[in-house]
């Protein structure tokens, strides 16, 4: 996914901008802080970069993230990079889209939220440590760390929703790939379509269903569609409904639906509960159901007795 | 009765042929309707042929006079037939609960005149 994407997923504009800002509570006094501190960051950068490198490397699992020696120090150098930005004085678009594209390139590479979490707290120890040496002021040392503190969150805030928007974005994908196979309309003959339905039918589906269907009709010009529905496990009022709309719409256009699958359970459902679907042509197997939407479109199956001699006539003569 | 003027209607053989190209507005279904019927009249036409490929969006009105249209044609002794409806007409008038009733249809123009000639076949036949 681009840099875009994320911006837009996470509405990162001005306005968001300032509304983060204003959650972590980073003011100007906090930036002018940190730019002051750029001195102390650049003398102590590769110390601390060093240091987080120790505890990654020495984490047997951790260290699986960097097999290869050009692989550290090339993330290395972008760890310094990362860590002088905190002291540049800006928490501007530009430095949030600089953030966001650091945990874009970490989304990527899979590297897991834990480590990710874990590295910043050693980072903050890191830092902590060092600017207790450096200012021996107390009070000065404390604002310090509370401006690096703060900054350090609202990075953190970025790199974690980019995890999100990267899984939110997976998760879309999926649902689009699984309503495309949720309605498989095949074409089975000229004019004769089949919608093999299998699992629940919600709603949402139902609505898609219908939709597909009645854009394949007209695609097709079929006169027929047949809907199996042996591979639903529960057919209720509210499913029974669907199908109706559906058998209706799909009758406006000028076509006409076939259900076929009616298991002795369906059928005992559907009675019991007092549905009328006396509407619908009903099959309980979906051979009959394709002999129906032969006759329907003034086809007939006839076996051949020169090339089975001995099979059954199961000529389908109208009598 | 032609002041509308804007949806023709054909007479092929003893069929009648209307194609509405226009969005029904209220007026214009009024004058189709009275038209048609008129026409059924004067001609005894034993098929109608409404075709709705034109109509991206029905009303429950536009759907009511359809439906009327095709039941009045009906009880004057002709065969009516609405073709063409496309999906997202079919989809809106079903969900809001409206099911056109009586009223027969069929795929397309071709589609709806076989039907046609099929029922005045089926007719003579019977009568026989």
């Amino acid at each position: 996914m681009p840099l875009q994407y994320y911006i837009e997923k996470l509405n990162l504009d001005e306005a968001e901008l300032q509304s983060r800002r204003d959650f972590f509570e980073i003011t100007a006094d906090d930036l002018t802080t940190l730019a002051g501190l750029k001195t102390f960051a650049e003398k102590h950068t590769d110390d601390i970069v060093e240091d987080l490198y120790r505890l990654i490397l020495g984490h047997p699992e951790a260290k699986k993230q960097f097999t290869e020696h050009a692989t550290l120090v090339r993330v290395k150098r972008a760890q310094r990079d990362y860590f002088l930005g905190l002291f540049s004085g800006r928490c501007d678009l530009a430095y949030a889209q600089d953030r966001l594209r650091i945990g874009i390139a970490h989304e990527r590479v899979g590297v897991p939220p834990k480590w990710y979490l874990g590295a910043y707290a050693r980072y903050l120890r890191s830092i902590f440590d060092r600017l207790v040496v450096e200012l021996p002021d107390p009070a000065q040392a404390r604002a310090a760390y509370q401006s690096i503190e703060k900054l350090v969150a609202f990075d953190t805030a970025l790199a974690m929703d980019t995890y999100i928007a990267a899984q939110l974005g997976a998760l879309e994908r999926h649902q689009a790939a699984i309503r495309e196979l949720s309605t498989p309309i095949i074409r089975l003959y000229q004019q004769v379509l089949l919608l093999p339905l299998i699992g629940t039918i919600d709603t949402h589906r139902a609505d898609q269903l219908m939709e597909a269907v009645l854009l394949k009709v007209v695609e097709e010009q079929a006169h027929v569609i047949i809907i199996d529905i042996a591979g639903v496990p529960l057919v209720d009022t509210k499913v029974a409904d669907h199908l109706l709309k559906t058998t209706e719409a799909v009758r406006l256009l000028g076509a006409q639906t076939i259900l076929s699958g009616i298991s002795p359970i369906i059928a005992k459902t559907i009675v019991n509960l007092g549905m009328n679907i006396s509407a619908m042509h009903t099959k309980s197997r979906l051979a009959d159901a394709l002999e129906l939407a032969f006759e329907i479109i003034g086809k007939r199956v006839t076996s051949s007795a020169r090339n089975h001699p001995s099979a059954p006539a199961e000529a389908t003569e109208k009598s | 009765m032609s002041a509308h003027g804007s949806i023709p209607v054909l007479r092929i053989g003893s069929t009648l042929l209307a194609s509405i190209q226009v969005e029904l507005r209220d007026t214009i279904a009024d004058a189709f309707q009275e038209d048609i019927l008129q026409t059924i009249a004067k001609t005894g036409a034993t098929g109608l042929v409404i075709d709705i490929t034109g109509l991206e969006m029905v009303d429950s009105y536009v759907g009511r006079v359809l439906t009327n249209t095709g039941r009045m044609a009906t009880l004057m002794g002709t065969h009516a037939v609405v073709v063409g409806m496309r999906p997202v007409v079919a989809a809106t008038l079903v969900r809001m609960g409206f099911r056109m009733e009586g009223v027969l249809t069929a795929l397309n123009v071709d589609a709806g005149l076989a039907l046609v000639s099929e029922l005045i076949a089926r007719r003579h036949g019977a009568g026989r």
